[in-house]
């Protein structure tokens, strides 16, 4: 790997305002290598901006942020990222393998057949492969577009809200595909469902009113807010995030 | 520059699919300029000779109708955009290596192809329609409407991907509808411009359609002498909207 850092992912002080309005303000956090994070938070708390400012997708107002120690939003940390966002996102008249090479292709992999091809492997989509993605259940389509994320196999991949609106069955097949994928590639995911969050993570970060009020594994966000040892993350969350719907 | 176009290719691709794969394509793009040049022969037909009305005779009606036909890709364009957005399709791509001009040019020749198969099949059909109505049509003079209307297809993409890029996929068609209404009324398609006068017509000679249609037709006569304005004219619209289009990419995505 030519990665020079082995923080996979630096966010330091980061700010984006639109406007009067500051919807990130002073994020900072670390994720180490083949780890994966989760941000909570209610709605407008800040994740997805805070996603955005990660991937290059918006510039940070103020702050820094990097990926592998390549400034984020740069060709290098590009190249290193795989996203899949809050929605399907995907080309709904193109099949699943299509939608991959695709992907794999504007990616500038020569050998996109094969990438594709392992994918559906791994996603267990085998006899989906040729049917169109707007054809596709919820969840499989969750699963094609987190597919996409991975076909040009990043070293970072970011899931904004990956199980949301699917069943408790698709949704569990999901963790489990997330529990083998976070073996090897570091990954962030936002999410609402904290069971999900528990069940998943090595480090939390929780986030309201576009700050981070308190980051680290499970217990040490149990310490950060007084929660007994065994409380389940979501009242851990209630007390961190207390104040955070007030704008 | 071999790794971008590979980039670009794939991108291109993939729109062609999108095309190919709608029915609407079919319906708009190809069915509709066969249907409306047959119902314009027929009305033809039954305007009588003393009327002197010309416009809708083959080689008036066909490089029209063209255009017209062109109009509507402005509309597939639009939605295939704006429904990329909406669904974020493009924020994915948008964090790849691809660069907005990558985009634009991977909407654009996909669609622009499509223009030209549109054509083939209108003058194909207006060639068949003159040799019933015992009229001609010279195959050169159909090949130079393709080759000058180029600049016009373009001025529909570079519409369609400015709405596209602009508005959501409840707002785009509409508005996309207006300017085809705009083409089609101001652009002496269906009605003869040089018995008119005042304002109207100085709007039709500032507007890019009427010069589109004018030299669709100089070149369906291969009659090319004064075509170069008319194209210049939109050429200038063309740059323009795409001018339009390349900051409305970076600032809306």
């Amino acid at each position: 790997m030519s990665e020079k850092s082995e923080i996979a992912i630096r966010a330091d002080g980061l700010v984006k305002r639109f406007g009067a309005f500051t919807a990130v303000d002073g994020v900072s956090f670390d994720v180490e290598r083949g780890t994966l994070f989760s941000l909570l938070g209610v709605n407008g708390a800040g994740k997805t901006t805070t996603i955005r400012l990660l991937t290059g997708l918006l510039r940070p107002d103020g702050g820094h942020a990097e990926i592998c120690g390549y400034p984020a939003g740069s060709t290098d940390a590009a190249r290193l990222i795989g996203l899949s966002p809050q929605e399907t996102s995907t080309a709904g008249n193109l099949t699943v393998r299509e939608n991959l090479i695709m992907t794999a292709k504007i990616y500038g992999f020569h050998d996109a057949a094969a990438r594709a091809d392992n994918i559906i492997g791994r996603l267990g989509m085998g006899e989906f492969a040729g049917r169109k993605s707007k054809h596709l259940s919820g969840g499989l389509r969750r699963r094609l577009s987190i597919g996409m994320g991975i076909v040009t196999e990043p070293k970072v991949l970011f899931l904004d809200e990956p199980t949301l609106g699917l069943d408790v069955i698709a949704r569990r097949e999901l963790w489990t595909f997330l529990e083998e994928l976070k073996k090897s590639v570091t990954v962030v995911l936002t999410t609402h469902y904290m069971e999900e969050a528990e069940a998943l993570s090595d480090k939390i970060a929780v986030m309201a009113n576009g700050a981070v009020k308190a980051s680290g594994t499970l217990a040490e966000l149990r310490t950060v807010s007084g929660s007994a040892a065994g409380e389940r993350l979501e009242n851990v969350f209630l007390r961190l995030a207390e104040g955070g719907e007030r704008r | 520059m071999k790794e971008r176009m590979y980039r670009i290719s794939a991108f291109a691709e993939r729109v062609m699919l999108e095309l190919l794969r709608d029915p609407l394509s079919y319906v708009f793009a190809l069915g509709f300029p066969l249907v409306m040049l047959i119902v314009m022969t027929l009305l033809s037909e039954s305007i009588p000779p003393e009327a002197e009305m010309t416009v809708f005779r083959i080689d008036n009606l066909a490089p029209a109708v063209y255009v017209f036909g062109l109009s509507f890709l402005m509309l597939f364009t639009a939605l295939l955009v704006s429904k990329d957005r909406t669904e974020a399709f493009l924020v994915r791509l948008y964090i790849s290596p691809m660069s907005r001009a990558d985009f634009l040019l991977g909407y654009t020749i996909p669609v622009l192809i499509l223009a030209v198969l549109q054509g083939s099949v209108t003058m194909a059909t207006a060639f068949g329609i003159a040799a019933f109505t015992g009229d001609s049509l010279n195959p050169a003079g159909m090949a130079a409407v393709l080759a000058v209307s180029v600049p016009a297809a373009l001025l529909f993409i570079g519409f369609g991907l400015l709405f596209g890029v602009l508005f959501s996929d409840k707002t785009a068609p509409p508005l996309s509808s207006v300017v085809i209404s705009l083409s089609s009324f101001l652009g002496g398609m269906w009605m003869d411009l040089s018995h008119m006068s005042g304002v109207l017509v100085m709007l039709c000679d500032l507007l890019p359609f009427r010069h589109a249609v004018d030299a669709g037709r100089m070149a369906l006569a291969m009659s090319f002498d004064g075509i170069g304005m008319h194209l210049a004219v939109v050429s200038a619209w063309t740059a323009a909207v795409y001018l339009l289009a390349i900051p409305a990419f970076r600032k809306k995505l």
